[in-house]
């Protein structure tokens, strides 16, 4: 299944033998910037909205959403779901420069993050290290958060423009990638946060997210106010894998498959969602 | 606002070129409709048939006036006298049917408290009469109009230009009005039941007997029309030969274009670079004909039901070019279901 949110309406859609069915879509009165699914529950997922909340959905259930969160004083721009077992931990990235920390069992925050100093756009829970989450902001900084410490454990100043997406490699838990206003993507090993390990041009306008690939170590995606989604090996000189231009908005949402791994969904202004095979990942690299 | 705001801060140029994006008004954009704006609520058409040889070959256009005059009012429920104004495109008639208009009226029980004017822009009659009402309306003459359009193409006499100075040859422009319109025509089968009025006419034969008959769909059917048929077809003109008939592109939906002649239509899709499935998506004049003074307000008619079909809140065109060397268009917004 995949699930998007949209302005006010999230959509659950169904692959078939047609192609893509409208399983079911929920209605909220304020726009939904991100939406991620459960962990323990395959029907359970969360999006947030730009007044403030978050909302727990059951897609067995036509009604909903099952719980409000409001808490934020501004736009919910970011909710993720930890994979850890036996803890159901869920962050969310705020313009209001807060972080929160949630169990979606428990009516109220557990914890609140401060720090940052401008607008957050993207917090993601790092794969491998328990209680580790990452997140980007409109202050120019990618942060690496500790649950347990209830603080903030390194600040990377990576661009010198507002950071509008980050996400871990899933095979080296020291590196995360940001994508920024700059028009450019650029890789972080934890071990050493003075410069970049990679940095990767060819957008000419700001991204908007970029994903690290599932299943291939070294390939990772983004998308962008230049209506392209672009492919990349940060492991080869030449890095651009491809370059999609399907869109005629400004793309802004993007993931890959967990289900097959040449697969990916992309959404758009233009009012369209995407899901294909691109051809970089159906030949083998 | 600081969504926007948010966004624009995104939007940065080429790195140190100091550019940014400056929001300004859009057009397109006005959402909220108000007290002051004009709305087309409701349209129907006869069927179009042949010119000469159809099911109202016979039929005097009062008749086909009277019928949609009727039709309209009865849908939308409206007493006649309410109406303010009624404006009749048409272009054989002679005074461009201006007694055969208010006889059309009063065939359908309007009261003669409601005004009545025809009007002549040649093809874009019907178009002009939508306009001139929108106009009566915009100016706070009246709160609601009619606008109509009509024609017989198989009864009028075509060859009478009317009381015109010989002087006319002294100027290419003036001489060049005389230019006799015409062309061959393939068809096809469109799909229009809601918008189309049916109609009892009588047919007369050789022989001089009636018939009476129920027109009920627009003619012009030949499903083996192929693409080497129409090829054969003989072109209306010679290759090189003389003559003929806040938005952007892709804020429009449909384009309503006055297949004049197929040549024509496919010219201002090329020279406009328009989508072509944007363009008479249910048919135009190649499929259903060309009645002058009609054309233009079932164009309208036609836009706006599939407008309505496609449901989503959408903007489209109308036009045509007009003999004697103008041309005419409008926009409409469909606000959205």
């Amino acid at each position: 299944m995949h699930t998007f949110a949209s302005c006010g309406t999230l959509l659950i859609l169904d692959p078939d033998e047609a192609g893509l069915r409208l399983f079911r879509s929920f209605d909220w009165n304020d726009g939904l910037f991100d939406v991620t699914w459960s962990e323990n529950n395959e029907h359970v997922l969360i999006t947030c909205s730009g007044d403030g909340s978050l909302q727990l959905w059951d897609t067995a259930k036509a009604a909903g959403p099952l719980q409000v969160y409001k808490e934020h004083a501004q736009e919910v721009y970011s909710v993720d779901w930890s994979q850890t077992r036996g803890e159901q931990l869920v962050v969310s990235g705020s313009w209001d420069q807060t972080v929160k920390l949630w169990d979606p069992t428990v009516g109220k925050s557990l914890c609140t993050f401060r720090g940052h100093e401008s607008i957050i756009y993207s917090t993601i829970w790092s794969p491998h290290i328990p209680g580790c989450f990452a997140s980007a902001s409109g202050d120019q900084t990618l942060r690496i958060w500790d649950v347990k410490a209830a603080g903030v454990r390194i600040v990377i100043p990576a661009h010198q423009a507002e950071i509008l997406s980050c996400d871990w490699c899933k095979y080296n838990e020291n590196l995360l990638v940001t994508g920024a206003v700059d028009c450019s993507l650029r890789g972080w090993d934890l071990r050493n946060v003075r410069q970049p390990v990679f940095e990767l041009l060819g957008h000419t306008y700001a991204i908007r997210r970029v994903k690290f690939s599932p299943f291939h170590a070294s390939v990772l995606a983004s998308c962008s106010y230049d209506f392209t989604v672009r492919f990349w090996n940060f492991s080869k000189p030449d890095s651009l894998l491809e370059t999609v231009e399907h869109h005629t908005e400004f793309t802004c949402g993007l993931d890959f498959s967990l289900q097959s791994p040449t697969q990916v969904a992309d959404c758009s202004w233009d009012e369209t969602i995407k899901i294909y095979d691109p051809a970089c990942l159906t030949i083998p690299a | 606002m600081q969504r926007l705001q948010v966004v624009l801060g995104h939007l940065r140029g080429p790195a140190d070129s100091g550019w940014m994006p400056q929001a300004a008004p859009c057009l397109s954009g006005a959402p909220q409709a108000s007290a002051a704006d004009v709305v087309v609520v409701h349209g129907r058409r006869t069927a179009i048939c042949r010119a000469g040889r159809g099911g109202f070959k016979d039929t005097t256009p009062d008749e086909l006036l009277s019928a949609v005059m009727t039709a309209v009012l009865k849908d939308v429920n409206l007493r006649p006298e309410q109406l303010g104004d009624i404006c009749v495109g048409n272009v054989l008639q002679p005074g461009a049917g201006a007694i055969m208009a208010r006889i059309a009226q009063f065939l359908s029980d309007i009261p003669e408290t409601v005004p009545l004017s025809t009007v002549n822009r040649q093809c874009s009659s019907g178009l002009q009469a939508v306009a001139s009402i929108a106009g009566g309306i915009r100016n706070g003459s009246y709160d609601i109009g009619m606008a109509c359009g009509v024609e017989s193409m198989s009864l009028a006499d075509r060859g009478n230009p009317g009381n015109i100075t010989s002087r006319l040859m002294e100027k290419e422009k003036a001489r060049d009005c005389l230019i006799p319109m015409g062309a061959a025509r393939a068809q096809s089968k469109g799909c229009f039941q809601a918008e189309i009025v049916p109609v009892t006419t009588t047919v007369h034969d050789d022989k001089g007997t009636k018939r009476s008959i129920t027109v009920t769909q627009d003619e012009g059917i030949r499903p083996s029309t192929t693409m080497e048929g129409l090829a054969k077809l003989k072109p209306a003109f010679k290759k090189d030969g003389s003559t003929t008939a806040g938005l952007t592109v892709s804020d429009v939906d449909i384009f309503e274009i006055n297949e004049a002649f197929a040549s024509q239509a496919a010219y201002c899709v090329e020279k406009l670079r328009l989508p072509p499935e944007k363009v008479n998506p249910l048919g135009g004049a190649v499929a259903l004909g060309h009645p002058l003074g009609c054309t233009g307000a079932r164009q309208v008619i036609t836009l706006l039901n599939e407008l309505k079909r496609r449901g989503k809140r959408a903007y489209g065109v109308v036009s045509m070019c007009i003999g004697t060397g103008m041309g005419a268009a409008a926009v409409f917004e469909y606000p959205g279901n």
